[in-house]
């Protein structure tokens, strides 16, 4: 239920099975005139400005946005899928003063929870000089974008996600708007010298949002078994009919197909144009788009292409695309769309997705036969005869491959080589991240579940009830439960659906409500949602679903800990100085009395918001953790410095308190890119110390020069450092004793700008025993 | 939801600044518009209470003081008491008060029940509950409201709203069709 105030109202379960079927519900959005909004502002501005005080000047913006006051407004708002700012333009260079020739309203601005992969859509209405306009944009922290008109919507695209928990700015510099635009709309009442001058802005306009605060990575991570995990709110994709499918790619975006020609950024399709030399091409009837979690398309990727595969790294997808001849070409795109590779060509497009095999081979099924080819198209094995539906699963941890044989279903492994036979009938084979295979076998009246949890050693785990069959398996992130969809095999059978079942086949559980019409699950690869299509009983179709599945967690010690740091940290930022204090124990009391720390902010300034980095485990108390949190300091509104306390939180009694702070030096804000999160990860016999930036880095500035860890005495300790540009994410990887070690990072680290990091950053490290 | 002092401050500059104001407006539209249409179920209705709400924000924002509550709460207020004087001049005074009638709007609602999905038929169950009993659920389960704020947008006590919200809870029970099984998982 997950509403103290609902758990507290409701303690009848009759009376909980509705409240949650109407949390899991919401009403349909209601009918809206898509000019109403912006209709009744005009109406509204227009009054406010005859009946409020004016004021001494305008900004472009609906909101004030001088400088000095451009606060990264703290305005949670509902979770919407589109960054939506409002920007008014003035016209200058006429002979009057100016005045507002665009005035598009923003549903939301200084959003609070923008998706990490959500694109900033900014509309316009009025002539605007498009070049000018997109050429103008700057963003901070720095980030790669590529831009795009779609109509009058500015489309500003991130090459890569975007760092959580970062407040990001949208600066058009008025400077690079004197290019006259190719097709310029004249406004009414312009006279010809006018009409020649091209719309110029009068100041910077700055507009800001804030991205989602992810979860803190827990110490024990949260189980999916399945009586833990919780169907939350659902969210449809798109109608039915305008997603044919989708998949998620290992950085929690999807890869869809869509039918030709859906809307989108840089829509409309190139495929329905593209004509290669030669034979003419058949006509594309599909593109493969990616598109966020949200539904929000994000950019094509495929034209003409189908049955999308992300490789396991992300980097790159293999898909299906129509070629001349009524061929298809089997090739390799990244995920801007760029082609990267054109492996084979075939007579027709095979009916599922290309396999990768680690990051260089890609397995796929062509007229009953199994293909294995590196990314030069070379054939890496002898073509292998299938049967059944052809279906195949590579392993992620080893190079096994799970094939329906026309011999019957094998696991081939392609290291060692051989292969071990499966039970007959098995198909549905899905891979846990630990390397485990399952996999379904189908009777007359009923279905088994088997798992291998080598990939070969296989046991039957769970059979269906009869009259019912299981489908479409589908490992939990953490390998601890699947997700299959059930499907009657008679008028009397029960209805279709999901459920999970534990990996050793305990405790079947039905997910979601009661319904007929779930089917076809997909786990994100973090487990915050699950995808799947449900039959949409108006239209006809099925449409793409997600749904938020939660997972509780056995983490309490350190949700309690985390609990009453938010407590602290709340009544600190409402600057209630004796609930911050009721926080605190005397060591705490006296630490931030001897001025450790600041309890209340700045002098002049306030704290404005906060999240939490980091928790662990004290190497040095028993029940007790270090908190590391982000403070950020505002002056007159205005956001301008952060700065980092770690805590040590102890367990006092039957309460956690704060014992002692350690404070960071305050760094100012948009100067050069910052630490956004440092997260020690267990990976035996060593740890990795991961370290995200806010900001799209140099990646030769990214070295163990740059990013370190050094122990006790300063001495800095071996470390293999690797870099993920598109994630802003640096890896260390360490072996490393108990104790307590600094990460360090050094102003070396610059962003795609040359600028550097503003101070050096550090941060502890703490290994228990 | 929004940040307490944001809010206040973005509130506090609207009493002068028309595009703070407007940032309000930009802010609250949706939920707004969303709320008076699940009171009216009209769109052109909506429509017009929505603007109706905003244009006497706007009169009256000089006057609106902070008392602790989301400005949204006064907002959800002036929804209900626009949607009121609509009926009031459409068929004189209306007991607004749990049980009330209104104009019907059941045959639509029954035709959505049979073509729509589960989670629009529950909707429209809320549909047909007493008005008092249907804000209290809207503001709940829509629009996420804590009981409190319920309470000060309907002008009632705390315990009051969870006595609707138990009731309506209830009478769904006993109203939603069969197959929706509802039952203790």
């Amino acid at each position: 239920m997950n509403d103290p105030e609902l758990e507290e109202l409701f303690g009848d379960p009759a009376d909980r099975a509705v409240v949650d079927l109407l949390k899991a519900s919401r009403p349909a959005a209601p009918p809206l005139d898509p000019h109403f909004h912006n209709y009744l502002r005009t109406k509204l501005m227009t009054e406010a400005r005859r009946t409020l005080p004016a004021r001494p000047s305008r900004s472009w913006l609906p909101f004030r946005l001088s400088p000095k006051t451009m606060a990264p407004a703290m305005a949670a708002v509902a979770a919407g899928f589109l960054v939506v700012l409002g920007v008014e333009i003035y016209l200058h260079g006429q002979t009057r003063a100016p005045e507002i020739a665009q005035a598009n309203i923003g549903a939301i601005n200084n959003k609070m929870d923008v998706g990490t992969g959500e694109p900033i859509v900014i509309p316009f209405t009025g002539p605007v000089d498009k070049t000018a306009v997109a050429e103008s944009v700057v963003i901070q922290p720095a980030t790669s974008v590529t831009k795009q008109w779609v109509g009058q919507n500015l489309v500003i695209i991130p090459a890569h996600p975007l760092a959580p928990n970062t407040t990001y700015s949208v600066t058009f510099k008025p400077t690079a708007t004197a290019k006259p635009s190719a097709t310029p709309t004249p406004a009414p009442q312009q006279t010809p010298a006018t009409r020649q001058t091209p719309p110029v802005v009068a100041a910077p306009v700055v507009v800001h949002f804030t991205t989602v605060r992810p979860p803190v990575t827990p110490i024990v991570p949260p189980s999916f078994k399945s009586t833990s995990v919780a169907y939350g709110y659902d969210n449809r994709l798109a109608d039915a009919g305008t997603i044919l499918g989708a998949a998620w790619t290992p950085g929690g975006q999807l890869l869809v197909t869509r039918p030709v020609g859906q809307l989108g950024p840089g829509s409309p399709s190139p495929s329905a144009s593209a004509t290669p030399s030669g034979p003419p091409a058949p006509k594309a009837t599909t593109d493969v788009w990616l598109m966020s979690s949200l539904g929000t398309p994000v950019r094509l990727l495929v034209p003409g292409g189908s049955l999308p595969a992300a490789s396991p790294s992300g980097r790159v997808v293999a898909a299906w695309q129509t070629a001349a001849g009524n061929q298809v070409n089997l090739g390799v795109w990244d995920l801007q769309g760029g082609p990267q590779a054109n492996l084979v060509t075939i007579g027709g497009i095979p009916d599922q997705a290309p396999i990768w095999i680690g990051e260089d081979r890609i397995a796929y099924v062509d007229q009953g036969r199994l293909h294995i080819v590196d990314l030069h198209g070379t054939e890496a094995s002898p073509a292998m005869r299938v049967g059944g539906h052809g279906h195949l699963a590579a392993s992620p941890v080893a190079a096994l491959l799970a094939v329906e044989a026309a011999q019957g279903p094998v696991v081939l492994d392609l290291g060692a080589g051989g292969s071990t036979a499966l039970p007959a009938g098995a198909t549905g084979f899905a891979w846990s991240s630990k390397g485990d295979l399952a996999f379904v076998a189908s009777h007359s009246a009923s279905t088994d579940l088997y798992v291998a949890a080598d990939g070969k050693s296989y046991r039957k785990v769970a059979s269906s009830p009869v009259d019912q069959t299981w489908s479409d398996v589908n490992w939990s992130p953490d390998a601890a439960s699947l997700l299959l969809a059930t499907t009657a095999t008679t008028a009397n059978g029960t209805a279709p659906g999901l459920v999970l079942v534990n990996r050793d086949g305990s405790n079947p559980t039905p997910f979601g409500p009661a319904s007929k019409e779930f089917a076809s699950p997909q786990w994100s690869p973090s487990g915050d949602l699950v995808l799947f299509t449900r039959k949409d009983e108006a239209a006809g179709g099925r449409a793409f679903w997600t749904a938020s599945a939660t997972p509780s967690t056995t983490d309490s010690a350190a949700n309690q800990a985390l609990a009453e740091v938010a407590k602290f940290m709340l009544a600190r930022i409402n600057g209630d100085n004796i609930a911050a204090q009721a926080e605190l124990d005397d060591a705490g009391v006296a630490a931030y009395k001897a001025g450790a720390s600041s309890l209340l902010g700045p002098a002049g300034g306030h704290f404005s918001r906060y999240y939490p980095v980091t928790v662990q485990p004290s190497g040095s108390k028993p029940n007790a953790f270090l908190v590391g949190v982000r403070i950020f300091s505002a002056k007159n509104g205005v956001e301008n410095s952060f700065f980092e306390e770690q805590l040590t939180v102890v367990l006092q009694g039957q309460r956690y308190l704060i014992d002692a702070v350690n404070a960071s030096p305050a760094m100012m804000l948009g100067h050069g890119p910052t630490v956004v999160s440092v997260e020690v990860v267990q990976t035996p016999p060593g740890e990795q110390v991961r370290v995200r930036f806010d900001s799209d880095l140099k990646p030769e500035t990214v070295s163990r020069d740059t990013i370190q860890v050094k122990d006790g005495d300063g001495k800095v300790v071996d470390a293999h450092l690797s870099f993920d540009p598109e994630n802003h994410l640096a890896t260390l990887a360490v072996k490393l004793r108990p104790g307590t070690y600094k990460l360090v990072i050094t102003t070396g680290v610059t962003d795609i700008n040359d600028v550097a990091l503003a101070q050096e950053y550090d941060a502890p490290v703490v290994i228990s025993p | 939801m929004p940040d307490g002092f944001e809010e206040r401050d973005l509130v506090e500059r609207a009493k002068q600044d028309p595009e703070a104001f407007g940032a309000l407006y930009d802010r609250y539209f949706p939920q707004i518009y969303r709320f008076a249409y699940s009171r009216v179920r009209d769109q052109s209705l909506a429509e017009d209470v929505t603007s109706e709400v905003f244009f006497k924000a706007l009169r009256n924002i000089k006057r609106y003081t902070y008392s602790g509550h989301p400005f949204s709460s006064w907002l959800y207020q002036i929804t209900l008491n626009a949607v009121a004087d609509h009926y009031r001049g459409l068929h004189g005074e209306v007991d607004l008060e749990e049980g009330a009638s209104l104009p019907s709007t059941a045959p639509a609602v029954v035709d959505e029940v049979v073509r729509r999905d589960r989670s629009r038929r529950v909707w429209a169950a809320i549909d047909q509950l007493p008005r008092q009993q249907r804000a209290a659920m809207v503001l709940k389960f829509s629009e996420d409201r804590k009981i409190e704020e319920i309470a000060q947008i309907l002008g009632k006590s705390s315990g009051a709203v969870k006595l609707l919200l138990h009731r309506a809870v209830e009478r769904l029970r006993r109203e939603l069709p069969p197959e929706f099984e509802i039952g203790v998982t």
